[in-house]
């Protein structure tokens, strides 16, 4: 569904559904909350150092608030801009995502400690040991899982209890392809574009496959690292839907106008609850659904290219990650103080409201030069 | 005396720069058991003072063990304790978390400074060509060189040349701040290498520094420290002289029956 570019009925149209999204919302949180209450779906003190002094009163508070805008963004669009053609991948590849991230979640609080995988070393020694010649084979054709397993190690932090970092890149994998092959053989050739800002477009063909998988793998991701403040995700999120609404609503593009405003107002009312002291926190339920939501929609709007700019404090966050685990292991340094940044500047002083509050205005900064170069 | 830069990091790693903190000595830790690859350096015995007292403190706070606040202010300064009982829960939270340095980690850290100040060289700055094995191994310590220069590498001909066989007399006027003593093959079970420092040549007496764990300082004890070798019988090698080293003299000094077990005990002059 497309109509003329900067169409009054279209932005109309997108500001109801955001009120609509924001008070269904506003409803629908105390309720949430005290289901999450009720079952002790909350935060826990194991491995989380930022649980420290003034704090620690966050132990305690629930987690999978996220599922307030996953929510309400799905029964919004299920029952008022459902479309074959435009939001149906994007609503499931989310879901796929809130899915996996609330699997997480909830074997993080419920779930018993996972065993400790098996190193490439500890492989190997079975492939030479074992009196089973069987055994030796499987080992030896299983030490390619076994490194994969060891690399993706190295990007997470503790091995806890939920879903582990090979797991979870596999899920995410599947829920990237998905939108790939949507976007590559549902929504035809002129899907197969990358618009270049002052440059007009390029084919990219088949490569829009791999690229896409990545942008929604890492996006998701990034998302997840990046919410580890009170207010710091929703908030950060909050603008980059806003910009991507005001895009959408600049190219005519109906149901992503609509989809992007319904996002928006149901984020407003889980800021509300999310800034501190947080009433709930988002949780990978919420994060990796809507990281992965911030892709497709991108994607789909054809500005896919821009999308380190509408997700800036994202993909800063998760770069950071990635440059402390090669400092780290490379040169046996810390780059950061700690990663991702914020707890860097949680480290050189900075108070929570301080960092939140200056990364909405850095991100807001970048999303405006995203929406900027969108109308060129 | 080594040059003030080179002065200023052996004092820190006797005074680990801990805010509001002194005398916390740096222990020792030996990555050999632990086996840690691919770690931060100050976990594997490797680290600076700065990078030891960094790890030590997001240590406390990450893992709720309430010794240093976000500042890194240390919060049982404030609790009204005896300073000793303070350096003591300090240092045992450094032990148990693996925190401190070994000889080599030490001897390289110090004889950089060293030699930075006074010849302008940076030893790292040529790992690329130290005798560490395979190409793959010397791309590994041009990343890494810090946790690349062991004894071994020390005492290789190629990164260092040979003053005398310890075992032997030699004229001690020659030796210098900045040689050192390598022990290769020592230990009870001689798989361990060890390193000395010159640090200064004064009036009959070799003053060195090492970073090591005595077997009779228990499990909390140990860490870097001060020796002298006193030169009263000069025709004679030096493990004819008086080493001292906490007080105990000779057989009772674990540094004196390290140097006599080695294999290879040998005085020796970095290369530049």
């Amino acid at each position: 569904m497309s109509c003329n570019p900067f169409s009054p009925q279209l932005l109309d149209q997108a500001l109801l559904y955001l009120i609509c999204s924001a008070v269904g919302a506003f409803v629908l949180a105390p309720i949430l909350t005290k289901i999450l209450y009720k079952y002790k779906v909350t935060r826990r003190a194991d491995y989380d150092f930022t649980l420290q002094g003034e704090r620690a009163q966050k132990v305690g508070t629930p987690i999978m608030g996220g599922l307030l805008v996953i929510i309400v963004v799905t029964v919004i669009t299920l029952l008022f801009n459902w479309e074959r053609t435009y939001t149906y991948v994007p609503i499931g590849a989310m879901g796929i995502s809130a899915l996996l991230g609330a699997a997480d979640d909830l074997m993080n609080i419920f779930g018993r400690h996972r065993r400790r995988r098996r190193s490439i070393a500890q492989t190997w020694t079975l492939v030479k040991v074992h009196h089973n010649i069987f055994w030796r084979i499987y080992y030896f054709l299983s030490l390619p899982w076994a490194a994969f397993r060891e690399l993706t190690g190295m990007l997470g932090s503790h091995p806890g209890k939920g879903i582990q970092v090979h797991e979870k890149l596999i899920l995410q994998f599947l829920a990237g392809a998905v939108v790939a092959w949507w976007i590559y053989f549902k929504l035809g050739s002129h899907w197969q574009t990358i618009n270049l800002p002052f440059d007009g477009e390029i084919m990219l063909g088949w490569w829009i496959i791999p690229i896409i998988i990545f942008l929604v793998m890492f996006t998701a991701n990034a998302v997840n690292i990046a919410d580890g403040l009170d207010g710091l995700a929703g908030g950060s999120l909050l603008i980059t839907f806003f910009g991507l609404t005001a895009v959408s609503w600049t190219d005519g593009r109906a149901a992503f106008t609509l989809l992007n405003a319904t996002v928006v107002g149901a984020l407003i009312a889980y800021t509300y609850f999310n800034i501190k002291p947080a009433r709930f926190q988002m949780g990978d339920v919420g994060s990796l659904g809507l990281g992965t939501l911030l892709a497709v929609n991108a994607i789909a709007i054809n500005k896919t290219l821009l999308i380190p700019l509408f997700g800036f404090i994202f993909y800063i966050e998760a770069i950071s990650v990635i440059i402390q685990v090669i400092s780290r292991r490379f040169f046996g340094k810390r780059f950061f103080k700690m990663a991702p940044l914020h707890h860097h500047f949680e480290f050189r002083g900075w108070n929570e409201e301080k960092i939140v509050m200056r990364f909405w205005l850095v991100h807001l900064f970048f999303v405006i030069i995203g929406v900027w170069l969108s109308l060129h | 005396m080594l040059s003030p830069k080179a002065e200023k990091l052996i004092n820190d790693y006797f005074n680990l720069p801990f805010k509001g903190l002194s005398n916390i000595r740096c222990p020792y830790f030996n990555n050999a058991r632990r086996r840690g690859r691919g770690q931060l350096r100050a976990l594997i015995g490797k680290g600076t003072p700065t990078e030891i007292v960094e790890e030590a403190k997001i240590l406390s706070i990450q893992y709720h063990y309430d010794f240093f606040d976000f500042d890194g202010r240390c919060k049982l300064c404030g609790e009204s304790k005896d300073a000793n009982e303070i350096t003591a829960q300090v240092r045992k939270f450094l032990i148990d978390n693996d925190l401190g340095i070994d000889c080599s980690g030490f001897a390289a850290h110090v004889l950089r400074a060293y030699f930075r100040e006074t010849r302008n060289i940076d030893i790292f700055s040529r790992a690329f060509s130290w005798p560490v094995g395979t190409w793959i191994r010397r791309i590994i310590a041009k990343l890494r060189p810090a946790e690349n220069l062991s004894v071994r590498v020390l005492a290789n001909n190629k990164f260092s040349e040979l003053i005398s066989d310890g075992r032997k007399p030699f004229d001690y006027a020659q030796l210098k701040p900045g040689d050192i003593l390598t022990m290769l093959e020592t230990g009870p079970q001689n798989k361990r290498n060890h390193i000395l420092i010159v640090e200064g040549i004064d009036a009959g007496k070799i003053s060195y520094i090492h970073a090591r764990a005595w077997s009779v300082e228990g499990q909390y004890g140990h860490g870097v420290s001060h020796g002298e070798i006193e030169i009263l019988t000069p025709e004679r090698s030096l493990l004819d002289q008086t080493w001292e080293e906490l007080g105990k003299l000779n057989d009772t000094n674990e540094t004196y029956l390290e140097a006599k077990n080695a294999k290879v005990f040998e005085v020796r002059r970095i290369k530049l």
